[in-house]
């Protein structure tokens, strides 16, 4: 374990040194993560220009999940959306191989090993927001939120990595498209809102299958003081479980592996 | 000219059939946002349920006969070098792009309208009924978004050669034309300022007319003054294109070899 997070900061310092050589897209890139959030505001703006509530939640309240969402989506931005198109590369190259070959573990090398550090911004800016969400509502919580804050966030990141990685996978056979990650984007969005606003079968499927709900919803609910350990404790669980999966698949995956002729 | 373009279209025809799955994935890629943004106006209003199914199913209809991704094109080619090769050819290299733009959106209606009809005999809340001439009228507004699209696209994919980062720029207008052309909401949600601007900007054309058009939200005075100002935008964006592409040409410097 200690290893393998000595080589994680190992390639973080590897990109951040990369990245510095760019120093003039920081402006660039601030601006960029101002806008995305403000302009997420706005359209919550938009919507509560015509109502008072959201599938229940004030606005307060979606401004809390719009933070959690806009934090975890800092995440992806990070550490798994530049990974995505180089392992499709890879794949199709056969330059696996010499990933394959090195003595790290191959899961854990392709989905880390490049960083894109400006979008910690992200990061930043949806916490602030959650901050910001909870002052708005005049809500104090208490550290037995903010603990059960920490274990479902720690979920869903376990999740979100999971079910990106279940994707990435796909690409041992799917080379062909060069990006598949907008499809966990166009899932990942429907996050963005409170789950009770959806109906009918779509909501079953964003709360069990592709546990949407479970990703945003919870954390935010754990902040505003809603939880119930039942559900925080289901939510590490299914993240296990997603996590098993997205090791056996990616196993699986490798098998079927039978490299591009050199 | 005939002759070049039915060799144009061949040719992007063909590659279109080569790349099936890519051309599947993509064009249901964008669909699930306006899906959510109808799932949040549902849930506002819920008795105005079937107005915004029908207003989001043609949000998607319309964004995917006027979508333009020329600008991602020019900026990797451009950056590239690869663009060279068309500058070289004895046609102005926006003949390939406007070849593919026909292919792929004729493509999308032979494969949309039928589904769209079909559709239609099970959901009572997609049935158009309007008149022949209200139908060219849908039809030439939808041309007139694809060709406005198309043009921003081009022109902002022709600025790479000047910056690098076009694709950036171009991501912000769409997250502009995001709240002006409609796809967020019906502009008669918005509030009255963004409506006042949505006017006299060219995004609404893009999207939010034609729909005005199909679903009769607009007037004969309204219908007329959108036409209009659309036909300035559009004036005003081949000017650009002209001046860009020349002032362009001179600034190239074909990177790699």
């Amino acid at each position: 374990m200690g290893r393998y997070w000595r080589i994680f900061r190992e390639f973080f310092r590897a990109c951040f040194v990369e990245e510095l050589e760019y120093r003039s897209e920081f402006l660039g890139n601030l601006v960029s993560s101002f806008f995305g959030i403000g302009i997420a505001i706005l359209t919550i703006h938009i919507f509560f220009y015509q109502t008072d509530r959201l599938g229940g939640w004030t606005y307060a309240d979606v401004l809390v999940l719009l933070g959690v969402f806009n934090t975890l989506k800092g995440w992806i931005d990070f550490a798994l959306r530049p990974n995505m198109p180089r392992l499709l590369e890879h794949v199709r190259r056969g330059t696996l191989d010499y990933i394959l070959t090195k003595p790290v573990d191959g899961m854990f090398y392709v989905s880390f090993r490049h960083l894109v550090f400006w979008r910690l911004i992200d990061v930043a800016l949806g916490l602030g927001l959650i901050v910001y969400g909870l002052a708005e509502k005049h809500y104090m919580p208490s550290l037995v939120d903010i603990l059960v804050f920490l274990i479902t966030m720690a979920s869903s990141l376990v999740l979100i990595y999971s079910l990106w990685m279940m994707l990435m996978t796909t690409s041992f056979w799917v080379i062909r498209i060069d990006d598949l990650s907008f499809i966990f984007d166009s899932f990942f969005e429907t996050a963005r809102f409170p789950i009770g606003m959806y109906r009918g079968w779509v909501r079953v499927i964003l709360t069990y299958v592709l546990p949407a709900a479970v990703i945003t919803n919870m954390p935010a609910l754990s902040l505003l003081g809603k939880w119930n350990m039942a559900t925080a404790l289901i939510a590490g669980l299914l993240a296990v479980v997603f996590l098993w999966l997205a090791r056996r698949f990616w196993r699986f995956a490798l098998r079927s592996y039978t490299s591009a002729s050199s | 000219m005939v002759r070049k373009y039915a060799a144009l279209l061949r040719m992007k025809y063909m590659e279109m059939l080569a790349y099936r799955l890519a051309t599947i994935v993509w064009m249901t890629g964008a669909i699930t946002q306006p899906l959510i943004t109808m799932a949040v106006w549902i849930n506002i209003d819920p008795s105005q349920s079937d107005a915004f199914f029908f207003y989001f199913m043609a949000v998607i209809f319309v964004e995917r006969m006027t979508s333009a991704w020329d600008v991602w094109e020019l900026d990797r080619e451009i950056r590239e070098g690869t663009f060279s090769n068309y500058i070289i050819r004895p046609l102005h290299p926006i003949h390939w792009a406007i070849a593919e733009n026909v292919v792929y959106k004729l493509l999308f209606l032979v494969i949309l309208i039928p589904m769209w009809a079909g559709a239609a005999l099970f959901v009572p809340a997609l049935r158009v009924e309007i008149s022949m001439s209200q139908l060219l009228l849908f039809l030439a507004a939808v041309l007139m978004g694809a060709l406005l699209r198309f043009l921003l696209s081009y022109t902002c994919g022709l600025l790479g050669f000047w910056i690098t980062k076009v694709a950036a720029i171009y991501s912000v207008l769409e997250v502009i034309s995001l709240f002006l052309s409609g796809r967020i909401a019906p502009l008669s949600m918005l509030p009255p300022l963004l409506q006042q601007w949505s006017i006299f900007l060219p995004f609404r054309y893009m999207i939010g007319f034609p729909i005005d058009l199909i679903s009769q939200a607009a007037n004969g005075h309204e219908v007329r003054q959108g036409f209009m100002i659309a036909s300035v935008w559009a004036v005003i964006f081949i000017m650009m294109l002209q001046w860009i592409w020349k002032a362009g040409l001179k600034k190239n410097q074909a990177v790699g070899g």
